[in-house]
């Protein structure tokens, strides 16, 4: 799984890397503009510690970004399932406020928070929240008419065993949304870090653009492309994990 | 559960679907009285469906008057394509459901369903057949009055629907159930009444047939059960 990611982001980073040069050779650019393979080649050993260093952490705060946005989105999917006034409400404004970019409001949240851990955090949360809230909502307020049709007659039916068959039902769908949802964190962190922040490697990458350093900002993406692809293995191993537990008898 | 046994009374009972001009039931009129089975009939579209879940309060939009056992008495509907929850085995499912005092009962019906060799396996594992059975354990399990089954030994061989209908009788006497099926031999050889239902446009739009009510201990009778089909046949 690791491999099949890390194999496909090379071979993408690798063909963009191709096309660059090609440009740089066609078009006569300077190695100012585009910088040539054997610059790159130095400025990557150069900068290869210290930029691994930056996207570990850049993962760090993605993958915590990540979670608190997974717990976040299940709590409020939950209540937003309900057919209740506060169930409609969430759900209305989920739909709203997801429209607008929060890549807008993040120059707010560095000017109260400040530069700090905490404003990365959130707004890598807030990227990916959104779309995994829309989601949650939609699997958690799905009926699951055919398993829940006994429980409902019979009187068991509670709020937790409501949530627990219809996840189960779309447990594909949710190892798939919460998936995708973490390249978002990965983005919404680079884009904090970016904006604002002191630390990790899109720091990095707008310290590189000031000195116009082609160089050092392909090797930060090489570095994020592995990170990336390193959690979004880790992700779909879990999710297969699960999903193959559950759908095997415990005897037979 | 109620002591009084369960009758079942429908009178002037109309109702359409939301946003549909066409009636399901128009001024449906109808009595079913007495533990036992009982069957709904009819051709596919004839609202056999929408009166079972008018019965069991999933439909409430009706107009005139629906009532079983004057108003008390628990009723359950079940239906063929209902699915046991995927994380567990078919045994910890039905201990779970089975009411404290209804334990003893889940081995006796496992085992007179056929269900024991199925028993560890995860319901998604089942043949329709097997899933079906399955289904009707758990609901047998519970306390009911009326037990609506709708095609809910869809899938299952002869033989074994014949003794699981027998032995469903023998074990629960007092208790009253609503069979829908397609099968006119079925509902005449083993209901005590069948309730035929007819399209709207046509009066009186159920008609009630007696049924042979065969049993473990009563033979059934080949003439008899040939007129009742014919019966229903005819009534439809």
């Amino acid at each position: 799984m690791l491999c099949r990611r890390l194999y496909q982001f090379l071979i993408v980073y690798f063909v963009g890397l191709g096309l660059l040069f090609t440009m740089k050779y066609m078009a006569g650019l300077s190695d100012y503009v585009i910088p040539n393979p054997r610059e790159l080649w130095d400025t990557g050993c150069v900068v290869f510690g210290r930029y691994l260093f930056d996207a570990i952490d850049t993962l760090f705060v993605a993958m915590i970004g990540h979670i608190l946005s997974v717990c976040l989105a299940t709590v409020v999917g939950i209540v937003g399932r309900l057919a209740t006034w506060t169930g409609s409400f969430i759900k209305l404004a989920a739909y709203n406020i997801q429209a607008y970019p929060v890549v807008a409001v993040a120059p707010i949240i560095f000017i109260l928070l400040g530069d700090g851990l905490s404003s990365r955090l959130l707004i890598a949360s807030m990227i990916c929240y959104f779309p995994l809230l829309l989601s949650f909502i939609g699997i958690f307020s799905e009926p699951v008419a055919d398993v829940e049709h006994f429980y409902s007659a019979t009187g068991q039916m509670t709020w937790y065993l409501e949530v627990k068959i219809r996840a189960f039902e779309n447990m594909s769908k949710l190892t798939t949304v919460i998936v995708g949802s973490a390249t978002l964190a990965m983005v919404g962190t680079i884009v904090a870090e970016f904006i604002a922040a002191d630390a990790g490697v899109g720091h990095r990458i707008r310290i590189a653009l000031y000195q116009s350093d082609l160089a050092r900002i392909l090797a930060a993406l090489l570095l994020i492309g592995i990170c990336t692809s390193l959690y979004l293995a880790i992700l779909e191993w879990i999710g297969h994990l699960v999903q193959r537990s559950w759908g095997q008898p415990k005897t037979t | 559960m109620t002591q009084q046994q369960m009758s079942i009374e429908a009178n002037q009972l109309s109702f359409k679907y939301p946003g549909t001009d066409a009636y399901v039931f128009r001024n449906l009129i109808f009595q079913i009285q007495g533990a036992g089975f009982h069957s709904l009939f009819g051709p596919s579209g004839v609202g056999k469906t929408t009166l079972a879940k008018i019965l069991s309060g999933q439909i409430s939009t009706h107009t005139g008057h629906i009532s079983t056992t004057n108003g008390q008495g628990r009723v359950l509907y079940s239906y063929n394509l209902e699915r046991l929850p995927p994380w567990c085995s078919v045994e910890e499912h039905l201990k779970e459901v089975a009411p404290l005092s209804n334990q003893d009962k889940l081995q006796d019906l496992a085992h007179q369903f056929g269900l024991k060799p199925f028993l560890s396996s995860r319901f998604s594992q089942l043949s329709l057949g097997e899933q079906n059975r399955a289904n009707l354990t758990r609901y047998l399990l519970q306390d009911f009055d009326l037990l609506i089954m709708d095609e809910s030994l869809a899938n299952v061989d002869e033989r074994t629907k014949e003794h699981i209908i027998l032995k469903t009788k023998e074990m629960f006497p007092t208790r009253s159930f609503l069979y829908i099926s397609h099968n006119v031999l079925e509902v005449s050889k083993f209901c005590k009444h069948i309730l035929v239902l007819r399209s709207p446009q046509k009066i009186p739009q159920a008609i009630s047939v007696k049924g042979q009510d065969h049993r473990a201990d009563s033979p059934i009778v080949k003439k008899d059960l040939e007129r009742t089909m014919l019966e229903v046949v005819h009534a439809v």
